[in-house]
């Protein structure tokens, strides 16, 4: 599975959609907050001294850490 | 038990608005308490239904949905599988922002496969017209089967209605008869069947949730725990799963709801909030603006609340010596006027600086900016074992660590919030200043170094970062020693910034200064009525010897009226039970080159840290008058009995100031400790391990010096 692309490996100013999520404890979390497969996240940019990434889905804005992005797979085309 | 008159519950994801709503609904009827047996703050109020009849209402914590994330969570789900709890509701009014309907549709669903009755309330039409989409509330009540009321509260719209619907729905509240919103695998099928049976649960859902929270709900007793446990083991229920594929699959049939009801127009490419985040939350800038904005926040709270705090001080000055020379003299009048009245001069003095720090810290939470400062030093304050949001705390404690430690509630991890209240006075406080103001001159001269810096400042810069480095280093040490629950997530929404409602913001800074004053108040008003007895009374009769003494040296002296009562207040204090304590603890400090008179003064700091000027003044005999310039020759000129080495050398008192700056010296912050952390455990472990940090701090400075 190490050809999953996550949401680690988007630029800021890229976006892509979200094929699925890497089930665990912030998975139900991500859920609330409106990561969801099918959904269009767009990498915006990293937080100054790093460990976090400020992200926007359809509508609004969330910041999550380096960890938590790594639970957040890709859809191979943008 | 259950009181008769009618609960509703306001419910809702944080940022809904619903708090603006609970506001608007109660107005100045609210008030702040705890949910029974935890910390979690419980706002509730009443309304008057259009019969006359009085409905409670509840303000419930913002939560996401039923499998829940934090402590304030819990509380709610808690709450909501428990129809014998005393805060069950009723009746639920939802609060959903309509800019973020799909996200807030997952908790209502919920909510009403719980079976509770529901008033759904869809907030923020405003934006949703000023963006040009479109809306249509009848596919979304068709869904849902509840009444949907379209809102502004922050532009007042349709809130008549509202209220007339609450009234109505009050009146005949009636569970939905339309079937529930998720459709149960067989798994889920059959171990919440099994549970209904066994707890005549109100729905089969709310069963399908104790199965998932089992073990942390309060209301379920052990033996339905075990059985519960067997349950689910049995069936092989997997919890993260289950919980994971019934969020998917409601939001799968919701979807095309919200498509229905909101008819999205064209988004332009950059939104406000997105233009403002290019420079607020920027790379570089981001944490300049930051510090500039904390910067300028501890100014404003230095500048604003001078005047009401000097007030406050002259206020209770003048009273006391009102009541003093009204009263007849007597133990009880000095009780009153030195115990009590300086007790609650001591909490009310503090007021203005809560008051303007809260209402800054809210007008930031408000406007949206909070989250973005989170976001960006997350990384920073994971490193030492706290979170993004205890930069706000640590940054507020420059001020007063009091409104700091009681920011932390927002810290949703256990570890990260106690680390984070224990460091928080280590920062240098205002309370601190007059002491360095006082000491800093004995320590070094009022000259400049290399033409632009001060000595004397540089030495004050030095006792700040000397204070941050040591709320760091302990909270590695913390990190180090306590248990984590590993409930440590950012995850945070950065919501769009929006122009605070100066209701919410008045309103919680009036809670928050009430808090204070009503919790904080007794313990400290308690300890003051304590120290203002050991500073009154002696043992045997060695107040009135030293009375005598003092006014036989008067007449030998020939002193004057004003200089024999200052003789006099002198060999008091040494001759009271704090004296003999003073004396009594100094072997103890003489490594740290203290005398006695400083212990008194180390002592009495225990109330508070500027107390030390005032009780200075009284044992050198200069009346308390506060006069700084007049203590601080008299302090000066004062030798070691039988030498000629002064008493305040640079050593002695650079190690005092070290010691300021570690003690723990503030009954208030302790109380608010005790408070915040629902036990004595914390603020006596964080006294012990601050004091072992001033007296080794002060040792080895002054061993090095000497």
């Amino acid at each position: 599975m190490s050809s999953e692309r996550t949401l680690l490996s988007l630029l800021p100013g890229e976006s892509a959609f979200i094929e699925k999520l890497d089930v665990g404890i912030s998975t139900c979390k991500l859920l609330n907050l409106g990561v969801l497969p099918k959904a269009k996240v767009t990498m915006v940019r990293k937080a100054p001294f790093g460990g976090a990434y400020y992200i926007k889905l359809d509508g609004h804005q969330l910041a999550v850490r380096t960890e938590e992005a790594a639970t957040i797979i890709l859809e191979n085309q943008i | 038990m259950k009181t008769s008159k009618l609960n509703i519950a306001l419910l809702g994801n944080p940022n809904s608005g619903k708090s603006s709503l609970f506001n608007h609904l109660t107005g100045l009827r609210q008030h702040v308490s705890n949910f029974p047996g935890v910390t979690v703050d419980k706002k509730s109020g009443t309304i008057l239904l259009e019969n006359g009849v009085e409905a409670n209402i509840i303000d419930f914590p913002g939560t996401y949905s039923v499998y829940p994330n934090s402590s304030e969570e819990k509380i709610v789900i808690n709450i909501l599988t428990d129809k014998n709890n005393d805060n069950y509701p009723d009746l639920v009014i939802y609060v959903a922002d309509a800019t973020q309907l799909e996200r807030h549709l997952l908790f209502a669903t919920q909510i009403i496969d719980l079976g509770l009755p529901m008033i759904f309330v869809l907030n923020m039409i405003d934006l949703i017209s000023e963006q040009g989409d479109i809306l249509d509330i009848k596919p979304l009540e068709k869904y849902l089967g509840v009444k949907v009321i379209p809102v502004s509260v922050r532009n007042n719209e349709h809130l008549d209605s509202l209220t007339h619907e609450i009234s109505a729905g009050a009146q005949q509240i009636k569970g939905l008869e339309n079937p529930i919103k998720y459709v149960f695998t067989d798994v889920e099928n059959f171990v919440a069947t099994r549970i209904q049976k066994n707890l005549s649960t109100t729905s089969l859902y709310t069963a399908k949730v104790i199965a998932h929270h089992y073990k942390w709900l309060s209301h379920i007793d052990e033996e339905q725990k075990n059985k519960i446990k067997t349950i689910t083991e049995q069936s092989a229920f997997n919890d993260l799963n289950l919980q994971v594929r019934e969020t998917m699959d409601r939001y799968n049939h919701f979807a095309p709801v919200v498509r229905e009801t909101i008819k999205v127009a064209k988004r332009e490419k950059k939104s406000l909030t997105d233009k403002i985040d290019d420079i607020i939350t920027h790379r570089f800038w981001g944490p300049i603006i930051f510090f500039a904005i904390m910067f300028l926040m501890f100014q404003s709270i230095y500048s604003w609340s001078s005047v009401p705090m000097d007030l406050i001080e002259t206020g209770f000055a003048e009273v006391g010596i009102l009541l003093t020379n009204s009263l007849p003299a007597g133990w009880w009048t000095d009780l009153l006027v030195n115990g009590l009245l300086a007790g609650l001069g001591g909490v009310l003095v503090f007021v203005p600086q809560i008051a303007v720090l809260f209402l800054l810290i809210s007008l930031l939470e408000e406007s949206g900016y909070m989250s973005r400062a989170v976001y960006m030093f997350d990384i920073v304050m994971r490193k030492f074992g706290m979170n993004g949001r205890s930069m706000v705390a640590l940054i507020s404690s420059g001020a007063c660590a009091i409104p700091a430690i009681m920011s932390t509630r927002t810290i949703s991890d256990p570890k990260e919030r106690l680390i984070t209240i224990l460091v928080s006075p280590l920062i240098s406080c205002s309370a601190r200043l007059p002491v360095y103001a006082v000491l800093v001159g004995f320590v070094v001269a009022d000259t400049d170094v290399l033409g632009i810096f001060n000595m004397q400042g540089l030495v004050f810069m030095g006792l700040y970062l000397l204070g941050i480095v040591g709320a760091l280093v302990s909270a590695l040490v913390f990190k180090a020693i306590l248990k984590s629950e590993n409930n440590s997530f950012l995850m945070i929404e950065l919501p769009n910034y929006k122009p605070p409602l100066w209701k919410n913001v008045l309103l919680t800074v009036k809670e928050k200064v009430t808090s204070f004053v009503v919790e904080a108040g007794k313990i400290i008003v308690l300890i003051s009525i304590a120290l203002w007895f050991l500073a009154s009374y002696g043992p045997g009769n060695d107040l009135e010897e030293a009375t005598t003494n003092a006014q036989n040296i008067s007449i030998e002296k020939k002193l004057s009226e004003q200089e024999k009562d200052n003789l006099i207040a002198s060999y008091k204090i040494e001759a009271s039970y704090i004296g003999h304590l003073g004396q009594w603890i100094e072997p103890a400090i003489k490594p740290l080159g203290f005398d006695w008179k400083m212990g008194i003064a180390i002592l009495t700091s225990f109330a508070a840290r500027e107390v030390f000027v005032g009780t200075m003044a009284t044992i050198y005999s200069i009346g308390s008058d506060n006069d700084e310039q007049t203590l601080r020759q008299k302090m000066a000129s004062e030798k070691r009995p039988g030498t000629e080495i002064n008493v305040y050398n640079p050593a002695t008192s650079l190690s005092l100031l070290v010691f300021y700056v570690f003690a723990m010296q503030c009954m208030s912050t302790l109380a608010i400790v005790k408070r915040e952390t629902n036990t004595w455990k914390w603020p006596i472990i964080q006294f012990v391990f601050m004091s072992v940090l001033a007296y080794v701090g002060s040792f080895i400075v002054y061993q090095l010096m000497t």
